[in-house]
C-alpha cells in the first residue's frame, strides 16, 4: 500500500501545477547577439535589384518574392508572383513552413530596405535561413530596373552592359521608359495563393 | 534546447549510441521488474497479477510528465519530438492480434528478447513466431497492403483531438492510471493464484 500512496501523493500535485499551467509557446532565439551582429556586418543578406530581375526573367523557380508591407500596399502594387507576409504577422504559425525552408530564395521586400531587412533579422535570428533581403527596396527597383538611367559617356563598359540589361529588363517586367507614378499591376497577375507545404525536419523515431 | 539531435546539439551518431545506453537500462529495469517470466506478464490479463500495469503506466506519466516540466523550463521544444502516424485500421488489427499473441504466449516482443537474453525456453520459441509472423507479413504484402494504410489520420495527440490542453489531459490520465492501480491490486486479491 505504501509505494502506492506515497506516488499518488507525489504525482497528484505535479499533474495538478501541469494542468494549471499555460503551455510553453515561445520561439526561442538561436543566434547568440555577437553571432547576429556578425551577419549584419557582413551584409550578405542583400540582394541587387539586377539579380531580382534576371531571376524573374528567366523564370527561376527557386525565387519567391515576399512583400513585407500591409496588405492594402500590397494590392497597390506589387513585385510579380510576390506573395504577401505583413511584418505584423511574421512569427503566426501559417508562415512558418515558407519561412523555415531550404528549397526556395526567400526575398523581404518593402518600400525602402528598413521594414524587409527588420524581418530578415528576426527570421534570422529563429535561426531560418534562405532569406534575404532587395537592397534598396521598391523605391530602388523603380529608378534602377523600371526606369534606367543612361550612364554618362565617360562611364566604363561594365555600365553600359549594366543598362542595356537593366533597359531590357524593365520591358519585361511592364515598366516603361517614362518617369511615373506607380502602375496598376494589381489586375495583370493572379495573387499566388500560400499553399500550405508539408513540414520537413520531424526526426524518424518510433519503435 | 531539446531535443538535441534536431537542434544540432549532439550528432545522429551520438543520438544513436545515447539510444543504445538507455536501452540497455531500458532491458535492466524490465529483468528487474521480473518481467522475464511469461507467467508475470499474463497475469494481467487474468488478474493475479498487475505488475504490467503498474510498470508501464508509471513511465508513462513519468515521461509525460518529465517532458511537459521540461517544456514549461524551456529546456525542450515539443514541436520537434516525433508523434507517431496514426493508420486506424492497422492499429486495432494489430492492437488485436499482438493481444491475442500476448495472453497465449506470455510475452510481447520486447520482453521476449529481455527473457531470451536470461535463457528461457519459451522466449526463443516466442521469437521464433515473431520471426515468422514477420515473414507472413512481408511476403503477403501486396495482399495486406490496402489495409496497412488504411485511415490515415496524420499524427493527432489525444489532447488535440480531444479539444484539452496538453497539461490538462497529462492531469486526467494520471488520475485515470491510479484509479487503475487501486482496482488492479483489489484484483490481485480477488483471484489470488498461490504459485506462479
Amino acid at each position: 500500500m505504501k509505494p502506492r500512496t506515497l506516488l499518488a501523493l507525489f504525482i497528484i500535485p505535479m499533474g495538478l501545477i501541469i494542468a494549471a499551467v499555460p503551455q510553453n509557446r515561445t520561439k526561442p532565439y538561436k543566434l547568440t547577439a555577437g553571432e547576429l551582429l556578425g551577419e549584419v556586418t557582413t551584409r550578405t543578406q542583400f540582394v541587387t535589384p539586377d539579380v531580382v530581375a534576371d531571376m524573374l526573367i528567366k523564370k527561376d523557380p527557386s525565387l519567391r518574392l515576399i512583400d513585407v508591407r500591409s496588405q492594402d500596399e500590397f494590392e497597390k502594387y506589387s513585385l510579380p508572383g510576390a506573395i504577401n507576409i505583413p511584418v505584423t504577422d511574421l512569427l503566426s504559425d501559417s508562415y512558418t513552413d515558407i519561412l523555415n525552408q531550404d528549397v526556395k530564395m526567400n526575398i523581404f521586400y518593402s518600400t525602402g530596405t528598413i521594414t524587409a531587412n527588420e524581418a530578415w533579422m528576426i527570421t534570422r535570428q529563429l535561426g531560418y535561413t534562405n532569406n534575404f533581403v532587395l537592397e534598396g527596396g521598391l523605391n530602388y527597383w523603380f529608378e534602377a530596373i523600371l526606369n534606367p538611367q543612361e550612364p554618362a559617356s565617360t562611364s566604363p563598359d561594365e555600365e553600359f552592359a549594366k543598362y542595356d540589361f537593366r533597359k531590357s529588363a524593365s520591358q519585361a517586367l511592364g515598366g516603361g521608359l517614362t518617369v511615373q507614378t506607380m502602375p496598376d499591376q494589381s489586375i495583370s497577375s493572379p495573387k499566388p495563393v500560400i499553399k500550405p507545404v508539408a513540414k520537413k525536419k520531424k526526426p524518424a523515431g518510433g519503435c | 534546447m531539446g531535443p538535441l539531435a534536431v537542434n544540432e546539439i549532439i550528432s545522429e551518431n551520438t543520438n544513436l549510441f545515447l539510444a543504445f545506453i538507455i536501452g540497455i537500462g531500458f532491458g535492466f529495469v524490465l529483468e528487474q521488474s521480473g518481467f522475464s517470466s511469461s507467467r508475470k506478464l499474463a497475469g494481467v490479463f487474468y488478474g493475479y497479477d498487475a505488475v504490467v500495469l503498474k510498470v508501464f503506466f508509471t513511465a508513462a506519466i513519468t515521461a509525460m510528465l518529465g517532458l511537459l516540466f521540461f517544456s514549461l523550463f524551456g529546456w525542450i521544444n515539443l514541436n520537434w519530438v516525433y508523434v507517431n502516424p496514426t493508420y486506424l485500421t492497422s492499429s486495432i488489427v494489430g492492437g488485436m492480434i499482438m493481444g491475442a499473441g500476448f495472453i497465449m504466449g506470455g510475452f510481447c516482443p520486447g520482453t521476449s528478447f529481455c527473457a531470451a537474453s536470461i535463457g528461457k525456453l519459451d522466449a526463443l520459441v516466442f521469437i521464433g513466431g515473431l520471426f515468422i509472423g514477420v515473414f507472413i507479413f512481408g511476403i503477403g504484402y501486396n495482399l495486406w497492403d490496402g489495409l496497412y494504410f488504411a485511415k490515415f489520420l496524420g499524427a493527432p495527440k489525444v489532447s488535440t483531438v480531444l479539444g484539452l490542453s496538453d497539461g490538462v489531459f497529462a492531469f486526467l490520465l494520471i488520475i485515470v492510471a491510479l484509479v487503475m492501480f487501486w482496482i488492479a491490486e483489489w484484483a490481485e486479491k480477488k483471484f489470488p493464484r498461490a504459485e506462479y
